[in-house]
């Protein structure tokens, strides 16, 4: 029963990297220090796959670039060392640094549009690291680059040499950006975040790539991300952090399998499990609510000014109902088209084709007050959905008061009484949303929704903003608002544990289409199209990794 | 307040135009003689009767410098004033509205950044005649399409914003958002741009007067004054100096204390500050 | 490519018939007609009405505004800016030659300050918070801050009047040759460059600033590519992105800047023109200048488009 982790962690006893008690502080406008990494302590052995995973402002970017021996401005290694090959990253000067970076130590960076230098075309960028890098001529930069963009399985390289960054593929950037990491063929590679940005098929070919790229070299590779499937996938250890502290590190398998902290089993707990029983979620009762077929969209129709963009529909043919009371999931990745499909439903955008009936009857884009009353929205981004200038309260009381013409006493009276059912103290209808944590903030969103007292309720990726142990309980609270005033929900997200938890039914979409539609438990457990499949899959991989034989099946 | 008294330059700009601003109000009581009135004769030297001397027409120089912010100040500050308070709501309800409205304005505004701006007052001055109304309202109209331009654009993002979706979601009217969604989130944007405007209307309203097609004689003003002292440069540096200083001062002063007020609301003075 | 420069090169035809239409309602329409603008009242009520009528004929005045309109939008398109009502002499003569001083005043100006600009900005945008660029920063809010016949009168007041090594007024005419004219006025273009060279630093270094931060600045360096290479073939064309787009904002101000600079220093360009013409309310030279200005600046602003189409790849998509 020896694992396929035990096997992998010999390695460790000869480390490349050695990270001992490092400590990095931002000074703030204040003046005062701010650690955002806190004495950090791992080793890396060579060949050696590590993962530093965290929720945004766990100090995992900072950590990796100091990797490289990098602070942003403002920021200072404030004590500790990082040796990498026999030197100390945080005692060398800025040219010792200089002379190393891309040789022995490299950095695949967060944003690949971002990060490659616009106005140049992309064989130019890797050819300048191989000549000032590499010491390689301009002719056998040339050839080396097409070469590397080529092993890359990038198609075409010569052709894709030529071209700009903007013109490639969110995909190809990746690779492109990889190229310029790996030219010099470093000890040390830094990836950070390297899928975020990609849809979930390209995702895996990059992690592939990303794969083939380990056995091929000697090197060790650090992948920070926020992503445990990610971590699953490819690394053979795992460093969980939080505040800019290690939490828990070790073996992908023992961490993922036998969690030790608190806070990596909240990480672990948002990942999707299917194996576990289904949670109670509600019936589906009796009567269609709303009823959506053949609906398509495109973007602005072209005009004397404005041409319209080419390209297939934003939405094609979409066919869905939903009933008085249910849930259901529409799960799709950016670019889906399922925040236009949010969005037309909502009313915010007008469909060019197809028909949407409410509750029996016809629904344009022009909505009668009851209409709008009776579908509400929450949004995303839980800062941006309430006004800066004005406190919450004036947001729960408005729809109070244009709806139910409440007069002020009653409308703050009613507006109390939904933030105690929403588990918020009612003395925080005087504050101003900034003084307000991320989960509070959508929590005041949920009842200015629920304020209207609405049928329906179109949730769109309410808690993607949101830290993993914040999010459960956001969740909750909105199932049991909506199992209280049996609102019917559409909920729209890229996360499959959202739908898992809260959905009875699921809709699956892909450029612009629905791809299958049908009850969440039978499509989870054996999905029909192999893109819910492929998005299942990569869902998966955490929990799958926390059974030691599985990653003995895959790994 | 207390951010911007923390920036020792910002200081020094409010304090310069808290200084100009006491001159001109306190100006009729602190200033020795009428500023109109030919007192003695012409080029009279500086001394103890007449602190900067007498101007070529026999007026006290010194009770004229005090008196000669005033016409230009309350111009540059209605002007200002019209431009953000015109230029925001129109620069809102183009966010809100896009479309044909927002096509027409900005090629208005466009129209505008093609004319120099004091060709745009010549023509008004040409057509209306040369007063103080007349001013306040070419170069407020001036002034407010820049304004109109910065705040559509910060318009176009807080219309992207969910509070602004709900509130149209749940049918909303167009002034309601304007008023009570989008414009409160724009007031910081039209302080600085306030102080902005308030600065270039003044620079303009002085180069004009300066040209001879803004405030019109006898009116004691600083940019008539270094004109009409331009010649006498030579033998009398005062009379021309001490206006120009003025002016300088006190945009000096705005302009610091503008810069002063971005920077503590995190908004950027250079791309405001442009036409 | 070709597509964008039609695009660009229609929107600006769009904007200058606009403002013909705006400079004719100003000066033509809404306060009556050129005759009532270029008379004073006292004059209007000593004429005899007959007189007046008459006058009014011969000028076309008493046709149809909409009819006006139109033949004065027609004369424009054949580069007819009609004649000056007193004197009757063709007003595309008056202005020729001092448009032609003036927009080699400010050619010159921009071509030097430009890359003054952008070399003090550079310098500021390096040594970013440290003192040079608080000194430069400083500099350039002062530089802007005064006022155009201020600074030029300061220049004069110093290398003129106390150590007097420039003249301080110019003595060439109109119709010199461009060289002899741009020779004699060595205060005048110090004057407009200090002023260009205040406002495009402040704005290039900002633009810099902002570059030197970007995704792409930051993975080069930690590729360990020399800080050179990053600052010139990276940031800097990119930089100069906004840098343009505020050139081309600029252009309309330095039109101004110049039209005080030339009365400062007798300089014979259209400042001077517009002045006489607004003074004896000559209509229809206040209308051919703004127009003749306007042009300028607009195509001034496409080549500036087309200076960003070139450095950005990404905008060339028309």
């Amino acid at each position: 029963m020896r694992s396929a982790w035990m096997r992998r962690e010999v390695g460790v006893a000869d480390p490349v990297l050695q990270v001992r008690d490092l400590s990095i502080a931002w000074r703030g406008a204040d003046g005062r220090a701010n650690r955002v990494v806190d004495g950090v302590s791992f080793d890396l052995a060579a060949g050696g796959t590590l993962g530093i995973a965290g929720e945004s402002g766990s100090g995992k970017s900072t950590l990796a670039r100091a990797l490289l021996g990098h602070c942003r401005a403002g920021s200072a290694i404030t004590g500790g060392s990082i040796r990498l090959d026999g030197d100390d990253l945080a005692a060398l000067s800025e040219p010792g640094l200089a002379r190393r970076r891309g040789r022995v130590m490299a950095m695949v960076p967060q944003n690949p549009l971002a990060s490659l230098t616009f106005h140049l075309r992309v064989g130019r960028q890797l050819e300048e690291v191989l000549r000032w890098r590499a010491g390689l001529s301009a002719d056998a930069a040339r050839l080396r680059a097409i070469e590397l963009f080529g092993q890359m399985g990038l198609p075409d390289p010569e052709r894709l040499a030529r071209r700009y960054p903007h013109q490639l593929s969110g995909g190809q950037r990746q690779r492109v950006v990889l190229a310029c990491a790996i030219a010099c063929d470093p000890l040390l590679l830094v990836l950070d975040e390297p899928t975020t940005a990609l849809d979930k098929t390209t995702e895996a070919q990059v992690l592939d790539l990303i794969r083939r790229l380990r056995t091929a070299r000697q090197g060790a590779m650090v992948i920070v991300t926020h992503d445990l499937n990610v971590v699953a996938d490819i690394c053979d250890r795992v460093l969980v952090m939080q505040h800019g502290r290690i939490v828990e590190q070790g073996p992908v398998g023992q961490v993922f399998a036998t969690p030790r902290e608190a806070y990596t089993r909240v990480l672990l707990g948002a990942a999707l499990r299917v194996e576990n029983a289904s949670r109670a979620r509600p019936a589906a009762p009796g009567l269609p609510l709303l009823e959506v077929t053949g609906l398509g969209f495109r973007y602005a129709r072209p005009s004397l000014l404005r041409r319209a963009p080419p390209g297939p529909p934003i939405l094609d043919d979409i066919g869905l109902t939903l009933a008085r009371g249910e849930v259901l999931g529409v799960i799709g990745e950016s670019g889906s088209g399922k925040t236009t499909l949010g969005g037309i439903v909502t009313g915010l955008l007008a469909a060019d084709r197809g028909r949407l009936a409410f509750d029996g009857t016809e629904l344009t884009a022009r909505r009668t007050r009851e209409q709008r009353r009776r579908i509400q929205m929450v949004f995303q981004d839980p800062l941006s959905s309430l006004n800066p200038r004005r406190r919450v309260g004036d947001a729960v009381m408005r729809p109070l008061r244009l709806f139910h013409g409440l007069d002020q006493r009653d409308a703050a009276r009613r507006a109390a009484r939904l933030f105690e059912e929403l588990g918020l103290e009612p003395a925080l209808l005087a504050r101003f949303p900034r003084q307000l944590s991320g989960g509070q903030q959508q929590r005041v969103a949920i009842a200015r929704a629920f304020a209207a007292e609405p049928d329906l309720l179109i949730c769109d990726e309410i808690t993607s903003a949101l830290d993993a142990s914040v999010q459960a309980q956001v969740l909750d609270h909105l199932a049991a608002m909506q199992r209280r005033q049996g609102t019917a929900m559409l909920l729209i997200t890229h996360d499959l544990s959202v739908v898992w938890r809260m959905a009875r039914r699921v809709a699956v979409m892909q450029g612009g289409r629905i791809l299958e539609t049908g009850e969440t438990e039978a499509i989870f457990r054996k999905p029909a199209n192999p893109y819910t499949a492929a998005l299942l899959g990569a869902a998966t991989r955490a929990a799958r990794a926390g059974q030691p034989e599985l990653v003995d099946a895959t790994g | 307040m207390t951010v911007l008294l923390r920036r020792p330059a910002a200081l020094l700009g409010l304090l310069l135009v808290a200084l100009h601003l006491a001159v001109a109000i306190a100006a009729p009581w602190i200033a020795p003689f009428a500023p109109t009135s030919l007192l003695d004769a012409p080029l009279e030297p500086p001394g103890a009767t007449y602190w900067l001397g007498t101007d070529d027409l026999g007026r006290d120089a010194f009770s004229r410098l005090l008196w000669g912010g005033r016409v230009a100040m309350l111009v540059a500050f209605a002007a200002g004033a019209v431009a953000v308070l015109g230029g925001a709501l129109l620069g809102l309800a183009a966010a809100y509205r896009r479309g044909s409205f927002d096509d027409v304005l900005m090629r208005l505004v466009e129209m505008k950044l093609a004319v120099p701006t004091i060709l745009f007052v010549a023509i008004f001055v040409t057509g209306f005649g040369q007063s103080v109304p007349v001013l306040i309202v070419a170069v407020g109209i001036i002034q407010m399409m820049g304004v109109v331009r910065t705040t559509r654009a910060a318009g176009i993002v807080l219309m992207e914003q969910g509070y602004v979706r709900a509130a149209q979601l749940n049918g909303e009217g167009g002034a309601t958002i304007i008023l009570r969604e989008l414009l409160p989130n724009v007031a910081d944007l039209m302080a600085v741009e306030f102080a902005l405007r308030a600065s270039s209307a003044l620079l303009l309203v002085s180069a004009l007067s300066f040209l001879g097609l803004g405030i019109s004689p006898p009116t004691p003003d600083w940019g008539l004054m270094v004109e009409d002292g331009m010649a006498l440069l030579e033998s009398e540096p005062a009379l021309v100096l001490a206006p120009a200083l003025c002016i300088a001062t006190l945009v000096l002063g705005i302009n610091l204390a503008a810069e002063g007020l971005s920077d503590a609301l995190g908004l950027d003075a250079a791309r405001g500050g442009g036409g | 490519m070709i597509v964008l420069v039609l695009r660009r090169g229609a929107l600006s035809l769009v904007t200058l018939f606009l403002l013909a239409t705006f400079v004719f309602f100003a000066t033509e329409v809404l306060p009556g007609d050129a005759l009532d603008v270029s008379l004073s009242a006292d004059e209007m009520a000593m004429m005899p009405p007959e007189v007046l009528a008459r006058r009014r004929a011969e000028l076309g005045l008493d046709r149809p505004v909409l009819e006006r309109y139109l033949g004065f939008l027609g004369g424009l398109l054949n580069g007819d800016l009609g004649r000056t009502i007193i004197t009757r002499a063709p007003v595309a003569d008056i202005v020729a030659m001092p448009l032609r001083n003036s927009i080699a005043l400010a050619g010159v100006t921009l071509l030097l300050a430009l890359p003054v600009a952008l070399a003090i900005a550079m310098a500021a945008a390096q040594a970013k918070g440290r003192a040079l660029d608080n000194a430069v920063s400083g500099a350039a809010i002062i530089g802007y801050s005064i006022p155009e016949f201020v600074t030029g009168l300061l220049l004069i007041a110093v290398f003129a009047v106390w150590w007097p090594v420039f003249p301080a007024t110019i003595t060439a005419s109109t119709d010199d040759p461009l060289g002899v004219l741009l020779a004699a006025a060595p205060l005048a273009i110090a004057t407009t460059i200090i002023g260009s060279i205040a406002y495009l630093g402040r704005i290039l270094r900002v633009g810099l600033i902002e570059v030197m931060a970007a995704d792409f600045v930051e993975r080069l360096h930690l590729s360990g590519i020399p800080r050179w290479r990053i600052l010139w073939l990276h940031a800097l064309p990119a930089a100069m992105i906004p840098g343009l787009s505020a050139a081309a904002l600029y252009a309309a101000s330095l039109v101004s800047g110049v039209v005080v600079v030339e009365l400062v220093f007798a300089y014979p360009g259209i400042g001077a023109e517009l002045v006489r013409a607004v003074t004896r309310r000559e209509v229809h030279v206040v209308q051919a200048i703004a127009l003749a200005a306007a042009v300028c600046v607009v195509l001034f602003n496409l080549l500036a488009d087309l200076g960003i189409a070139a450095l950005d790849p990404r905008t060339r998509r028309a």
